[in-house]
């Protein structure tokens, strides 16, 4: 996440669902039973925090409800989900999110891939190189959302440049805009995080056996046909570890959207994550910000899995 | 990865770099210039005539260094247990957490908003680095767990016949070996702490109790349409981090490769 979309190292974990060194240890002696004390802090802090929040969310969403203590809730059983199924806003939201993920994945990968394969050849200034592009990633969206707002405003930076190089007629105000908001959206989470991808392409370009890449060279292949041949298949499971991480990031999104566009204009840059914030802060619907939680979660769930199944399957474990 | 002999192809290379690069260095020359912009520095004392920065960088210190602290323990003691210790039940207690990995902060809102109005814990720190801890265990237990168990076994076995009981193999033989992934751990979870947005946006109301991601947004609040002194404080704001992670560049690095693949 978003770095809020947590970065995921240890890739292959989150892929295979195993770790990478599937050595059983030999049991030492008179351990006793207390071992549960050493994951009983962790334990205690994710049951308390997470699975609290999980259970009291599926709660509140059978429920109608303002927020206030002392205003009582009533039970209505799966009226909020019923809503929910017939809410444009919410089908908009899902929708956005899988663009999002499709275009901020297929971008990043192909720009994160070449950049690392650039950064394997013999180059000056790789240092200053891999700093510029791994900045962002360290940067809080909040603190960059001010930036891009001003960059793309109607008078901003963007159709500065614009004017500058002849370009006037297609200066727009890009965020008021329901057609460029998105990509604008987009735009800033590639930027924030290509960083990572590169330096997850980098790491396992890293691991490909040098002689490889020699017999590749002595059959006559050339270098884009090594990388596309042999590196890009090669690098297959960081490539499926970061899909797995796109698309939660995508679920989580909401620093960027909720700062830069307000999920708006007219929803055209909604979503899940901006629209429970509105829902429940603004709205006071709790019970039906609870429902959109309920399905954010099924589907944050749904989607790790789902790509771990299938990274399995293609490993054929 | 490409095999350049020629001169030209050297240059094609580099020029090829730096096209890439340059776009991702751009926002950032906006964010300076724009903060510089019309009163110069005078923008950034406006920024800091509204008396709130140091406190808003403590505030902000001090939820990283409580959320690291937990962290670290927390991660520490449950990686060593899932990897080397004989638990009942412990891959059902492994799975539990590591659903809790694809967690998005958005299902946290309505129980934290309830809690926090309940038990009266609006503007405390604490209602912020509790749910940013809970967040972040998984995943470190996650890495640390792979690291833990490559670890050879025998090493522990050793300090067991030496007469060392579990908690002393842990403390003298275990830890000092650990530090490459604790190193990864402190940055991962001092960016997620230090950036985090949500959480304190919804827990700290008070202007006066506030952390340095809403900086930009309490300046908002007070010079309206002021771009200049809203893009100081984003400078203001990023400024800590830049160059924490230039002096840890190795130890972030590292920590992101450490689990990446073969």
């Amino acid at each position: 996440m978003e770095l809020t979309m947590t970065l995921a190292p240890d890739t292959e974990a989150i892929v295979t669902g195993r770790s990478r060194s599937p050595r059983t240890f030999r049991r030492t002696r008179n351990q006793g039973s207390g071992g549960i004390l050493w994951i009983l802090p962790a334990l205690v802090l994710v049951l308390g925090m997470i699975y609290f929040s999980i259970g009291y969310t599926g709660f509140v969403s059978l429920r109608s409800w303002n927020g206030f203590i002392l205003s009582p809730s009533e039970f209505e059983g799966g009226k909020n989900f019923a809503r929910m199924f017939g809410d444009p806003v919410f089908w908009n939201a899902l929708g956005h999110t899988l663009i999002f993920f499709v275009v901020t994945f297929t971008v990043q990968t192909v720009i994160g891939f070449t950049f690392a394969a650039i950064m394997h050849s013999r180059l000056k200034l790789k240092a200053v190189y891999k700093v510029i592009i791994f900045v962002p990633t360290v940067l809080a969206p909040a603190t960059m959302a001010p930036v891009f707002r001003s960059i793309f405003d109607a008078h901003g930076q963007m159709n500065d440049v614009l004017h500058a190089i002849g370009l006037g007629s297609l200066a727009s105000p890009w965020l008021a805009n329901e057609a460029t908001a998105m990509p604008v959206i987009m735009l800033i989470t590639v930027w924030q995080w290509t960083g990572l991808t590169f330096i997850l392409f980098f790491a396992a370009m890293s691991q490909i056996d040098s002689e490889v890449l020699e017999a590749a060279r002595l059959d006559g292949a050339g270098s884009i046909r090594t990388l596309v041949s042999i590196v890009w298949p090669m690098c297959s499971g960081t490539t499926i570890a970061l899909a797995t991480l796109g698309i939660i990031g995508a679920l989580k999104t909401f620093d960027v959207p909720y700062l830069v566009t307000k999920g708006g204009p007219n929803h055209a840059t909604e979503f899940l994550g901006t629209y429970i914030y509105q829902e429940m802060v603004q709205e006071k619907h709790f019970g039906y910000a609870a429902a959109l939680s309920v399905a954010l979660l099924v589907l944050a769930i749904g989607g790790g899995v789902l790509t771990r199944l299938r990274s399995r399957r293609e490993r054929g474990v | 990865m490409f095999d350049i002999r020629s001169r030209f192809g050297r240059f094609g290379i580099q020029a090829l770099a730096t096209v890439i690069a340059v776009p991702y260095l751009l926002p950032l020359v906006a964010m300076v210039s724009g903060s510089l912009a019309g009163q110069g520095l005078g923008n950034y004392k406006k920024v800091f005539d509204t008396g709130v920065v140091p406190l808003y960088f403590l505030n902000s210190a001090i939820v990283s260094a409580v959320s690291i602290a937990l962290v670290y323990v927390c991660t520490m003691l449950a990686a060593f247990g899932f990897a080397k210790l004989r638990i009942a039940g412990k891959e059902v207690y492994f799975w539990l957490i590591l659903v809790a990995l694809t967690m998005p902060e958005a299902v946290l809102l309505t129980p934290l908003f309830v809690t926090a109005s309940t038990f009266d814990m609006y503007n405390q720190l604490i209602a912020v680095i509790l749910p940013l801890t809970a967040l972040q265990v998984p995943f470190t237990i996650l890495l640390a767990r792979g690291f833990f168990e490559a670890l050879p076994s025998e090493l522990l076995e050793a300090g067991r016949v030496d007469g060392a009981n579990i908690v002393q193999v842990f403390w003298h033989i275990v830890l000092p070996l650990t530090r490459p992934i604790a190193g990864a751990i402190v940055v991962l979870t001092l960016i997620n702490a230090w950036n985090a947005y949500l959480l304190p946006l919804l827990m700290l109301l008070d202007p006066q109790k506030q952390v340095v991601t809403l900086l930009p947004t309490f300046f908002i609040s007070q010079y309206t349409n002021d771009q200049t002194g809203v893009l100081a404080s984003a400078v203001i704001t990023a400024l800590p981090i830049i160059v924490a992670y230039l002096l840890l560049q190795r130890s972030f690095e590292r920590g992101l490769a450490a689990g990446a693949l073969k």
